[in-house]
């Protein structure tokens, strides 16, 4: 988008040229330079990093060397089942929650849109409110919640004999599902309703003079109008999805080994990285971002296909 | 757009390329000390300057009064953040550098990773002298191989704690055995189900078990590593903690979540098999069982042959690049040995010693209150002198407890056998160890 803005402001006036690109350029310089530093020389130093792999003799009780050797890594990544199968996990985990997630998001919206709505500012923000509890400490409280030890649902439950695994194997997945849905419903749900909001009053107004209901209204004309921001909304959730690391890192301890130090591609990473084999870490990282790059776009691709808006 | 997240993430990851970036060139931040000009063979009359990186509370106060003492060393002690929480990256990242303090507080558990990273200086021409000073496990634990790279400054032996009154109440023997701590078990859950005997045990805790029942989990043979996170003997020490599980003794809180310090204090979980410092952990979050806990000694698979394990510890260890390798270890001593200054680290981080003289230390013999009355070091006194002194750190302590953890945390859970997280730790590290070129003995 960024990279947009300084061929508008020069092809209007052809005649300032030279002075308009230097105050472009000026005003461009503090993004260029954290983008630069702080986006892509760590993203360069990363793919760098991980063509090199250490090398020890003996027992290793001196400092490693760093060996040029560009497939190791990747080939050891793609036949590790721990990493692979926590690029299993995170996709499962998206094809489920996002969905849902979006589906949550866009009934409230609807539902705080629709014309018989009453006190619309006290649900757009008690739904929004979720968002502005920090992950981490979200999480910490629905460890509490869930934790077999504390959990003040299940103490409510016992005494008609139930107990529910929160974080048992099976279900501590959906269990994270469930805090990550909690966070961020809200949050899409506000760019789905400014997207309502966005819509002319008169195609309502139409739509509702040829009589159609307010069910129809909404399938039929609200849904697909604020079809972008659905995409864009989809899009970052499954680019969280792939990042997804606070939750199960804060229930990990409390999950009875459900959640081990490889739940997620990031956890994976991250324990790569204690484990002081940066290059591998760096592997598996450049591989997560790759295929999330792939994924957005391939959604694009296809949401966008035979659309025009 | 989870913005908020990606932000939290994307700022773990610049800090981790970071990391990584300072690890591998040496484009530290960390500012420049000055490096005392005058190696110290040279007799020239300018004291030598070294600088001290450390955390424990009191340390300035024994890097004062070693200043005092003598005019031969200067040390200039700067605080730094524990090693876990940045510590130890710190120092790494500062030996890459070339620009590290000369002397670093460095755990027991990390001095061996710490040396395959390269990053520490053999003293053993200056230290083997002082040797006898130090209680025998605890000098093993600042050696790999001949090499000698620091000095051993505090110990953490084991012993049991456990709820005095709930024994009483139920009329059973403190267990002296591992055989009897079974069946005390038993009798408190058949006296109430509620009452579990401990709780689950993770990494360094747990390799304290291993520690003591004579099961090493790492040993070095001539110029190759042995790997025996699962051997027979650790097994054993394993299955025994399984058999506590499956008989539903154990509770599920672990170790320092809000729920353990709870059953501590209310009396559902019965005993606690750790470090001398847990008396502190115990006291300061576990308030409601104050008057209720003791100390007694660690229970033992051969009551003839008493051993008994340990669980943290550290050492002032001489980083990569000390120029002056012998005033280091002159003040390292000083700190580890000196009675008055040691009395002060008690007091101000309890600390306890490594030196054979101030086990000792006045310090030592309080009656404490939370227990009771009871004068607990002198439980821990002679615990100390009875840690088994054959006990090796492997070189990426890190991969191995992630590891290790991932199985146990099951196994305690019920989700897993303890025995198999032994296993996948074993064979994660040497095959981790083996890819990166290092000798490992079948």
């Amino acid at each position: 988008m960024s990279v947009v803005t300084p061929t508008r402001a020069t092809i209007p006036k052809p005649r300032g040229n030279g002075r308009q690109a230097r105050t472009a350029a000026l005003l461009l310089a503090p993004f260029a330079v954290i983008f630069l530093g702080m986006y892509l020389a760590p993203l360069c130093f990363a793919v760098y990093r991980s063509l090199f792999v250490l090398k020890r003799d003996g027992l290793g009780l001196t400092a490693p060397t760093l060996v040029f050797d560009p497939f190791t890594n990747y080939l050891k990544a793609f036949t590790d089942p721990v990493f692979i199968e926590s690029l299993g996990r995170v996709l499962l985990f998206g094809v489920v929650q996002v969905p849902i997630m979006l589906a949550l998001a866009t009934g409230l919206a609807l539902l705080i849109d629709s014309r018989s709505a009453r006190a619309k500012g006290f649900f757009r923000l008690t739904s929004f409110l979720p968002y502005a509890v920090p992950g981490v400490i979200a999480a910490l409280m629905w460890s509490f919640l869930y934790s077999g030890t504390s959990s003040p649902i299940n103490a409510l439950l016992a005494p008609l004999g139930i107990e529910i695994p929160f974080l048992g194997e099976d279900m501590v997945l959906w269990s994270v599902a469930n805090i990550v849905t909690w966070g961020w419903t809200g949050y899409n749900m506000i760019i789905i309703y400014a997207a309502l909001q966005s819509i002319p009053g008169e195609i309502l107004e139409a739509a509702k003079i040829d009589g159609a209901s307010a069910w129809n209204i909404a399938w039929n004309i609200k849904i697909p109008m604020v079809r972008p921001a659905l995409i864009l909304t989809a899009v970052f959730s499954i680019i969280g999805t792939a990042q997804l690391y606070n939750e199960p890192k804060v229930l990990q301890s409390v999950s009875g080994g459900s959640i081990d130090s490889a739940f997620t591609p990031l956890m994976a990473a991250q324990a790569a990285t204690a484990a002081q084999n940066y290059p591998y870490a760096a592997a598996t990282s450049v591989i997560l971002a790759v295929l999330v790059g792939i994924l957005s776009i391939t959604f694009f691709k296809i949401t966008n296909r035979g659309s025009d808006a | 757009m989870k913005s908020l997240k990606r932000w939290g993430i994307a700022t773990a990851g610049a800090l981790a390329a970071t990391l990584a970036l300072t690890a591998c060139g040496g484009a530290s931040g960390a500012p420049v000390e000055s490096q005392a000009p005058a190696p110290s063979s040279s007799e020239a009359a300018a004291p030598a300057e070294l600088t001290f990186w450390g955390w424990a509370p009191g340390y300035a106060d024994s890097v004062k009064a070693f200043n005092a003492s003598q005019s031969d060393v200067v040390v200039k002690y700067e605080e730094i953040q524990p090693g876990s929480r940045g510590g130890y990256e710190k120092m790494l990242n500062a030996v890459q550098a070339g620009n590290a303090a000369c002397l670093g507080q460095v755990g027991y558990e990390t001095l061996t990773s710490f040396a395959a990273q390269g990053a520490l200086e053999d003293v053993s021409q200056y230290a083997n002298a002082n040797q006898g000073e130090y209680v025998e496990f605890a000098w093993n634990s600042v050696k790999v191989g001949d090499k000698v790279f620091g000095a051993p400054v505090d110990t953490g032996p084991m012993a049991m704690y456990y709820n005095k009154e709930l024994f009483e109440k139920h009329n059973i023997e403190v267990p002296s055995t591992w055989d009897e701590y079974k069946a005390a078990a038993e009798k408190l859950k058949a006296a109430d189900p509620k009452i579990k005997i401990s709780s689950p045990y993770a990494n360094y805790d747990y390799a304290g078990m291993s520690w003591q029942a004579g099961a090493p989990w790492f040993g070095i043979e001539g110029d190759s590593w042995k790997v025996s996170v699962d051997s027979d003997e650790n097994k054993k020490v394993a299955e025994y903690w399984q058999s506590l599980v499956d008989a539903g003794t154990i509770s599920k809180a672990p170790m320092y979540d809000p729920a353990w310090f709870k059953g501590l204090g209310d009396g559902s979980i019965a005993t606690l098999v750790g470090a001398v410092w847990q008396a502190g952990v115990i006291k300061g979050d576990a308030a409601d069982g104050a008057g209720k806990w003791a100390v007694a000694p660690m229970p033992q698979w051969d009551a003839a042959n008493p051993s008994v394990g340990n669980v943290g510890g550290s050492a002032t260890a001489v980083l990569k690049g000390c120029e002056t390798p012998e005033a280091a270890w002159k003040f390292a001593n000083f700190l580890s040995t000196d009675a008055d200054s040691y009395g002060n680290l008690i007091e101000k981080a309890a600390l306890y010693p490594a030196a054979k003289a101030l086990l000792d230390l006045p310090q030592l013999a309080k009656e404490d209150k939370y227990f009771s009355g009871q004068k607990i070091f002198d439980v821990f006194k002679e615990e100390a002198l009875r840690v088994n002194s054959d006990w090796t750190w492997g070189p990426n302590m890190p991969l191995t407890t992630t590891k290790l953890d991932d199985g146990l945390n099951k196994g305690w859970a019920g989700n897993g056998k303890l025995v198999d997280a032994l296993v996948e730790a074993n064979t994660a590290t040497v095959e981790n160890m083996k890819s990166q070129g290092i000798n490992v003995a079948d």
